[in-house]
């Protein structure tokens, strides 16, 4: 169950939207912010405070990548392996967080520090590889400085 | 209009429509498989991309608007070739399954291949393997054939209001189906199988049935609600094997109920009565007709000698014909000689009669499906139209939707209410004393529309009536804030165009001549036309078994029959006030009020006939049974709630030796030495014509107020603690539908909704079963705890002869509210 602020602040956001499904996207976003994933419980308990169908909030979560489906590490590496970061050497990244870190796509790491998710493109590809950790952003990753980065979340 | 250029040829249409729509409204044909006209511009599939003179880019023409000067070519080779390229993508997770599938042969994509198809594949890649989903009883989900054009899951929700579906997933993996991959449990309306381009989502009842192309269609029109839907009836063998919605076709325009669709199979039912039958010492025994009518004839001019002719009453039906309905009251005013003739209706629509007669002295109330499009405001009156008139109801939520304020007064959570902009959650029954409020605060602020009302008599009168609703009492009573009905009260009155709406008939008891009558009082302070108050005749012909004559007052075109027979009321509730009964195409055992009393009456009868298409509960009770054809296996007419008279073309041939109902009535008037001089449908529809019933009047209109107060139904006490209110199921329209096979599939007990504070109160499980007793009688449910009801209030729907639920109730003989006040235990 979500609580009375978390609840607030989607009411609050069924207002500013002349369309209630408008303020799904936010409303996931509240959800994962406080369960750390969207179970099914919580995609139901958006879709009853919304008033929408269940069908579309699943639809809606299960459609982008950043909604997780099951419970993730307490940092969120997202690392872009499409096109332009797989030719400046994504590919090597992955090998590397999976000897250094232990880090395997789509799983979470036994400590629960990290979870890793292969990205499409998120928008960097001048300045590739690039990565999102949770909300922070970083570019022109190397073996080197990807280690550095990591050290700072624990 | 907008003036455009489609391939050369100029062409005009309505401003606001798409490219696509021009075209198919110009007889142009442009592939399009994501485009559905009651559905948002979605542009998913790509397939009706057009090239647009002086734009760079090809534009998918059902998400583009169509200007002035627009010039639009659909066929350039550049376009063909995206759309094979599109066709060619489509098909690279396709099973291509065809030689299996049901769709085959009018398949959207198989005929789309077919024209555009490129016979090389240039991708290649796993196709989708995914197994069917089997597990509904209704609706069978083959995700693999799916080409994700979502109409469907835009369908249900956009349109039907449910939202059942859902597009799972994101890239090749995406699949169609309920939001956790559970067994689809929704209205089972069937539209998202009617707009399925493929076969991914199949009638279930059709499966292994008919290929296609053996089926031959054919439109009739739906036996079950007033809506008169037509229904795209697939034969194969004689055999109706399906029902569809065609686009824009009927009143309906495509749209249908799960009824509709799935529901006609009860005229297959093995309860059909195949040979006339006369209980023989306590046992049916079947026999010829001319023995059948033979007994008939001879009970009844006994019965006629040695007690006249008003000894002998009748019941009609809402599922006969206008033509068997016009022979029924003709056979009983000039062949019996009485004017004993009443039906269903008398709980119902014709309560609506007498109000519309009262309020406004006109005849023949009417709805307009489409009269809630583009109203302001919508007010609905403890009633969930989307279940009882699930077409208007559709009508209503598509008003919605566009941004017509809806305001629903009711005291259980319908689809209604979910849609509604405000839900008024009244206290069941209660509809007078909020309409009452809401006149009283009008009256108060002076927001009555004075041109109107200060040159209607009887105002101050009516003033005065309403001085006692106070809002405190009004709140105290219905459960609403004062704010809130000063809230609705001035959103009505601002309003410039408005609707108010509800159902009544028998299968519900919150309502009565009082609600109808305190909405007309409502039209009259508002200065609304009485067209603003939209009330449905229930059944498929209740509308036109009225206009007939089958009513103990008036004859049909509203002629005067001088003496005024007996009603309903008195013909089934007064023990021996009759001594022969003829019904046709009825069942007050199961549809009406108070069972045991009725049996009472049918016991005291010298002679009872029952004549109907299947063995039914009142049947059982019958002297003599005669079979009648069902709805598609004669021709006639149904009038629907619009008034509109529709077509029924013969179809199939008559079950057994089952007869037409108006040539039984002919039949047996020849056997008495009478002569109805029909010898087929048209000399009666000459007959109707020549009388030039007038199916209703506009002028001159009056206004008269009918003050009205409230009475409440049965009140509970300490022990009968709790309010039991009768509201229909989706799936059901009065019980002939209890006999299809594939509605029963869904629906085939009546469930007691209860909230779950009673439940716990009571001890009561979800699904477990209860004991139900009234002051009336006990019967045995299934519970199902719900938080869309209220405490102290269970729901039961009628329906269904096996739950016996008319045990528990009464009536009133007045149309008042007849809520009971029942006691609930597990069994
Ligand atoms: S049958 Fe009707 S309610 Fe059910 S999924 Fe299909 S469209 Fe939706
Ligand atoms: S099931 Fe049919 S209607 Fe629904 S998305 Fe797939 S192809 Fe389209
Ligand atoms: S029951 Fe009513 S709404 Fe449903 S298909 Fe029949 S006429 Fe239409
Ligand atoms: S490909 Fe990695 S950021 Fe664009
Ligand atoms: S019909 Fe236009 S994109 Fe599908």
């Amino acid at each position: 169950m979500l609580n009375e602020t978390a609840l607030q602040e989607i009411q609050e956001l069924k207002i500013r939207y002349p369309e209630r499904e408008s303020a799904l996207l936010p409303a996931l976003y509240i959800a994962q912010r406080e369960f750390g994933w969207l179970s099914n419980e919580a995609l139901l308990h958006v879709a009853n405070v919304l008033n929408l169908p269940e069908a579309k909030v699943r639809g809606t979560a299960s459609f982008y990548s950043m909604f997780k489906d099951k419970p993730a590490g307490r940092n969120i590496v997202q690392l872009c392996t499409n096109i332009s970061c797989m030719i400046a050497g994504s590919d090597g990244l992955v090998n590397f967080l999976q000897t250094r870190y232990g880090m395997k796509p789509d799983e979470t790491t036994p400590d629960g520090r990290f979870s890793l998710i292969l990205m499409e493109c998120i928008g960097a590809c001048g300045t590739a590889p690039a990565m999102l950790v949770n909300t922070d952003f970083h570019e022109n990753l190397t073996e080197q400085n990807i280690g550095e980065i990591l050290e700072t979340y624990k | 209009m907008v003036q455009l250029t489609i391939n050369g040829k100029k062409v005009s249409t309505k401003k606001g429509n798409t490219i696509l729509e021009a075209a198919l409204d110009n007889n142009i044909k442009i592939p399009h498989l994501c485009h559905d006209k009651r559905l948002m511009p979605y542009g998913g599939c790509r397939l009706c991309i057009v090239e647009i003179e002086g734009r760079k880019k090809p534009e998918a023409s059902c998400a583009t608007f169509a200007t002035d000067g627009l010039s639009v070519w659909t066929d350039t080779p550049k376009v063909i070739k995206i759309r094979q390229t599109v066709l060619e993508l489509i098909l690279v997770h396709h099973p291509l399954d065809c030689p299996v599938c049901d769709k085959a042969g009018e398949c959207d994509i198989q005929d789309l291949v077919y024209q555009y198809g490129s016979p090389r594949t240039r991708f290649v890649a796993e196709k989708n393997h995914a197994l069917p989903d089997t597990r509904g009883p209704l609706v069978e989900l083959t995700s693999s054939r799916c080409v994700l054009c979502g109409k469907c899951v835009r369908l249900c929700a956009e349109h039907q209001g449910k939202g059942a579906l859902g597009l799972i997933g994101r890239g090749f993996p995406t699949v169609v189906q309920p939001a956790f991959g559970e067994a689809l449990e929704c209205d089972f309306c069937g539209q998202c199988i009617d707009v399925c381009p493929t076969g991914a989502l199949m009638n279930k009842s059709l499966k292994f049935k008919a290929r296609p192309w053996f089926l031959e269609e054919k439109d009739s029109i739906c036996s079950f609600c007033g809506c008169g839907c037509t229904l795209t009836l697939g034969l194969t063998d004689g055999k109706i094997q399906r029902s569809r919605g065609m686009q824009d076709r009927g009143v309906n325009r495509g749209n249908l109920c799960g009824r509709g669709r799935f529901g006609f199979d009860y005229i297959y039912s093995e309860n059909r009565l195949r040979s006339p039958m006369i209980n023989k010492g306590g046992e049916l025994v079947t026999v010829t007709w001319d023995e059948a009518l033979n007994y008939i004839s001879d009970r009844m001019k006994s019965i006629i000698n040695a007690h006249g002719p008003s000894s002998i009453g009748a019941i009609g039906s809402p599922r006969c014909t206008n033509e068997e309905n016009y022979c029924f009251q003709k056979f009983m005013r000039n062949v019996v000689g009485s004017n004993n003739i009443d039906s269903s209706a008398s709980f119902g629509y014709g309560l609506v009669e007498k109000a519309w007669h009262m309020a406004f002295g006109l005849s023949g109330h009417r709805i307009d499906l489409k009269y809630p499009t583009g109203k302001e405001v919508i007010l609905a009156i403890e009633s969930d139209l989307t279940v009882t008139h699930p077409v208007f109801g559709l009508n209503i939520l598509q008003a919605q939707r566009e941004g017509s304020e809806l305001i629903v007064a009711d005291s259980r959570e319908t689809k209604l209410t979910r849609h509604s902009t405000r839900w008024a959650r009244i206290k069941q029954g209660t509809g007078v004393v909020f309409l009452n409020g809401i006149m009283r605060i009008m009256m108060d602020r002076g927001l009555i529309d004075n041109q109107i009302v200060l040159h209607m008599k009887d105002v101050s009168a009516f003033e005065e009536t309403l001085k006692e609703y106070t809002p405190s009492k009004v709140s105290e009573i219905t459960g609403l804030s004062r704010d809130e009905l000063v809230t609705i009260t001035e959103t009505l009155v601002h309003a410039k165009t408005r609707m108010l709406t509800l159902s009544i008939g028998v299968s519900e008891n919150s309502k009565g001549l009082d609600t109808v009558l305190a909405a007309t009082n409502l039209i009259h302070l508002l200065g609304e036309s009485p067209d603003a108050l939209q009330i449905p005749a229930e059944y498929a012909n209740t509308f036109g078994l009225y206009q007939m004559g089958v009513r103990p007052d008036a004859g049909p075109a509203y002629q005067w029959t001088g003496v005024e027979g007996k009603n309903i009321f008195e013909m089934l509730y007064e023990p021996y006030s009759l001594k022969a009964l003829y019904i046709m195409g009825a069942d007050p055992l199961v549809n009406f009020p108070d069972k045991s009393e009725i049996i009472t009456t049918l016991k005291s009868l010298y002679l009872l006939i029952v004549q109907d298409i299947a063995l039914t509960e009142t049947a059982k009770f019958a002297h003599v049974i005669l079979p009648a054809s069902s709805w598609a296996e004669k021709e006639g007419t149904y009038t629907n709630a619009e008034g509109v008279s529709q077509m029924l073309p013969r179809l199939i041939e008559p079950a057994g030796q089952s007869l037409p109902d108006w040539k039984i009535l002919k039949n047996l008037a020849r056997t008495m030495g009478e002569d109805m001089a029909v010898h087929d449908t048209t000399d009666i529809v000459r007959e109707i014509d020549s009388l030039r019933v007038k199916y209703y009047d506009s002028f001159p209109m009056t206004r008269i107020f009918n003050p009205v107060h409230y009475v409440p139904g049965e009140e509970p006490d300490t022990e009968y603690p709790v309010n039991m209110v009768l509201r229909d199921v989706l799936q059901h329209a009065g019980s002939m539908s209890t006999r299809s096979k594939t509605l029963n599939l869904i629906s085939s007990e009546a469930l007691l909704e209860i909230n779950r504070t009673d439940a716990d109160r009571f001890g009561i499980s979800h699904n477990g079963y209860v004991k139900v007793i009234s002051r009336r009688g006990t019967v045995y449910l299934k519970a199902a705890v719900s938080d869309s009801v209220p405490d102290g209030n269970v729901y039961v729907p009628t329906h269904f002869p096996h739950s016996a639920v008319s045990t528990l109730t009464h009536q009133s003989g007045k149309g008042r509210i007849t809520t009971e006040a029942v006691r609930i235990e597990t069994a």
